[in-house]
């Protein structure tokens, strides 16, 4: 593959995190590249969702280090926030502002103008199939309203890498594709996606290359062909099991 | 500081779509104080006039014989005497009467003999009306009594005029002004303190601990925007609502005064005799002078800026909604207690350390300067205080927002 040629936009390297002494990340290596949809697959408390909230600089390594886009999570916090997108599993909308105020106030945060927000807002509430509860109050939404209203947001300042934490959760079958399709569209657009799920179909569709994260640790990375082929399985869910129960 | 106004703005407006916030802030500062403050003085006013229009009952013993003094006694105002065919003491403790004279028989003939006369009267202390009965009664006996008296001083050629050998006139030095801004150095303070607090409380836990609540937050520290300018942001907010809830209760109790107002009696002199019948009456002016009137905005705006970044720093700390409610809901106490105290002890002289405690520094120059006096150094004092706490407490809250531990805190 011509992957190694192309730009890197996350780099982690050993980087530990514990919480009162339990370790929850435990020296993981690895990194993602532009145009490419990155798979982090584990089962629950596997230390996802906080390795990914490392790399946003929402929370602070205990040891190792993380660089997005080149510029070091814990000493350059700002940048770092500036060329990230994070959907996390605790998602929360503003509930007595509508869809489109949720939005705005974001954008105007990430330091967009006035027409770019406009035109912002256009382009995702049509890709993300909102238009129609947009100017509803969020707290009459759905739980696949809130979903979609909460990835427009976490990339409403069209960032170079999207992180997105079970993004699928809660959507119905329709909902999920559109998602997926959002997913290869960034993808397309030389974006580097960091796609964490338990829907192994999902990640097996979209995913570039996969990191099995287990008890804080990494135990394999490859693409989805290779871990098929060193587990001698047929789909990644089984792979995933095999994995995971030879540990 | 583009990012603190855009912040400002969205937690002011989330706050006004917020029932609970919009309630705190406007509606009850503007309605509640003057409701209560108006409520207690009629209470009071209402009270005074049962007790004054209150018909008391007094049996009188002997009463055929019917002589002056009972005379006296039955045309005192809102007393009644009654006839009774129980023992005296029985009606008193049945409270068929409130009061029972005992007059002797020989009262005319003892008058004229110049001797003494003995009433008895037989009273119930845990009956009120049995009070004002014998209040009464008293009046009528001294009345009567001075009669008796002028008469027999007449009788030697001696005139009335040397029963009264002493006589009391009162004079009040203590200006309306000075009376009514004692008044308001007990309401004034009472009022910014408590709606510094309650106004900027809901707000505080709003945009703080019911951000973390709602899993708002985690989104809002993940844009760019500085902790600090965060926290700033949302001080600004808080300390907005506060003042607002300062300013609507203060207009709202102005106008209250003005328009229902307390009964104000001109004549203080009058208010003094009536207050034999229980009658009290208040000579106030409750004019400020400009001076008066720019230090206390101004130090009450401090005082705001402190109390807003304390309670936002608390809340901040707190994981939920109920947790931030149960930190911030005794600061009410904490806060009112200091206020009750100092107006308690009379011709309190507070030591210059006082004025170095936030919240009570702000009492204490606020009774001073409505009266009149300026104290250049305790207003410098209380200022500087002020302004520290504010900058230290928001310190605290940006350090807050960025401890993870607290931020994630389960
Ligand atoms: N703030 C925290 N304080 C203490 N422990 C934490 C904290 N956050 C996460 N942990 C612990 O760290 C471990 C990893 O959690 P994490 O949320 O990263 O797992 P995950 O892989 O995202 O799991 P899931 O698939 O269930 O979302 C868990 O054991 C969790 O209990
Ligand atoms: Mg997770």
């Amino acid at each position: 593959m011509l992957m190694n040629n192309r730009e890197s936009l996350i780099q982690v390297n050993n980087l530990s995190k514990k919480f009162n002494g339990f370790v929850a990340v435990d020296s993981i290596s690895f990194e993602t590249k532009a145009g490419e949809i990155f798979g982090l697959l584990g089962p629950n408390g596997a230390g996802k969702t906080t390795t990914l909230r490392i790399t946003s600089s929402i929370l602070q390594p205990t040891s190792g280090s993380v660089e997005v886009c080149g510029c070091d999570v814990v000493k350059d916090s700002q940048k770092v926030r500036e060329n990230i997108g994070i959907l996390t599993t605790e998602i929360g909308v503003y509930d007595r502002f509508t869809g489109r105020e949720n939005l705005a106030y974001f954008g105007e945060l990430y330091g967009l103008g006035r027409e770019q927000l406009d035109d912002r807002i256009e382009v995702l509430s049509k890709l993300l199939d909102m238009q129609e509860f947009l100017d509803r109050k969020a707290g009459t939404y759905s739980t696949g309203m809130k979903q979609k209203l909460a990835i427009a947001r976490s990339i409403i300042h069209d960032p170079q890498v999207v992180i997105l934490d079970e993004p699928t959760t809660g959507l119905d079958v329709l909902a999920s594709l559109t998602v997926v399709d959002f997913m290869r569209m960034e993808k397309k657009a030389g974006k580097s996606v960091i796609l964490s799920t338990h829907r192994m179909s999902d990640a097996e569709k979209l995913c570039d290359r996969v990191a099995i994260m287990h008890k804080g640790k990494l135990i394999d990375l490859d693409t989805v062909k290779g871990l098929l082929r060193k587990t001698k399985t047929v789909d990644l869910e089984e792979a995933f099991l095999k994995m995971i129960n030879n540990k | 500081m583009r990012n603190i106004f855009i912040i400002w703005r969205k937690e002011l407006k989330d706050a006004l779509r917020d029932k609970r916030t919009l309630m705190a802030m406007i509606v009850m500062p503007m309605v509640l104080m003057p409701l209560i403050i108006i409520g207690m003085f009629k209470l009071i006013d209402y009270q005074m006039q049962q007790a004054e229009k209150q018909v008391v009952k007094v049996a009188v013993e002997n009463k055929k014989n019917d002589s002056d003094l009972v005379e006296f006694i039955s045309s005192q105002e809102n007393l009644e005497i009654v006839n009774i065919s129980l023992d005296l003491e029985a009606a008193v403790k049945e409270k068929a009467v409130d009061l029972a004279i005992i007059v002797p028989e020989d009262i005319e003939d003892r008058i004229k003999k110049q001797e003494v006369i003995k009433i008895e009267v037989i009273e119930h202390s845990l009956n009120d009306r049995s009070d004002i009965a014998l209040g009464k009664v008293n009046q009528a006996v001294t009345a009567y009594n001075k009669q008796v008296l002028e008469s027999r001083f007449k009788d030697q050629g001696i005139s009335g005029n040397i029963l009264s050998g002493v006589v009391i006139e009162k004079r009040d030095v203590a200006t309306k002004e000075e009376i009514g801004g004692f008044g308001l150095g007990f309401l004034l303070p009472l009022l910014i303190v408590m709606w510094a607090n309650v106004g900027g409380q809901y707000i505080a836990i709003d945009v703080s601990a019911g951000e973390k609540e709602r899993k708002t937050l985690e989104s809002l520290l993940l844009t760019p925007v500085k902790r600090l300018e965060i926290v700033f942001g949302k001080f600004l907010a808080v300390s907005t609502s506060a003042l607002t809830s300062v300013v609507i209760s203060l207009v709202s109790i102005y106008i209250a005064i003005n328009q229902f107002g307390f009964k104000i009696e001109e004549n203080i002199d009058k208010s003094v005799q009536n207050t034999a019948s229980g009658a009290g009456g208040f000579a106030m002016d409750f004019s400020i002078e400009p001076a008066a009137l720019l230090v206390i905005f101004a130090v009450s705006i401090l005082l705001v800026l402190v109390f807003s970044a304390i309670l936002l720093s608390i809340s901040i700390f707190a994981k939920s909604y109920k947790e931030a409610q149960n930190y911030l809901g005794p600061s009410y106490m904490i806060i009112i207690l200091p206020v009750v105290i100092v107006n308690s002890i009379p011709n309190f002289k507070p030591p210059l350390a006082l004025f170095a405690v936030p919240a009570v520094n702000t009492i204490l120059l606020f009774k001073e300067i409505l009266v009149g006096a300026y104290d250049w150094g305790h207003i410098a004092i209380t200022v500087g205080s002020l302004a520290i706490s504010a900058l230290l407490a928001i310190w605290t809250a940006t350090k807050i927002y960025s401890n993870e531990k607290v931020l994630f805190r389960v």
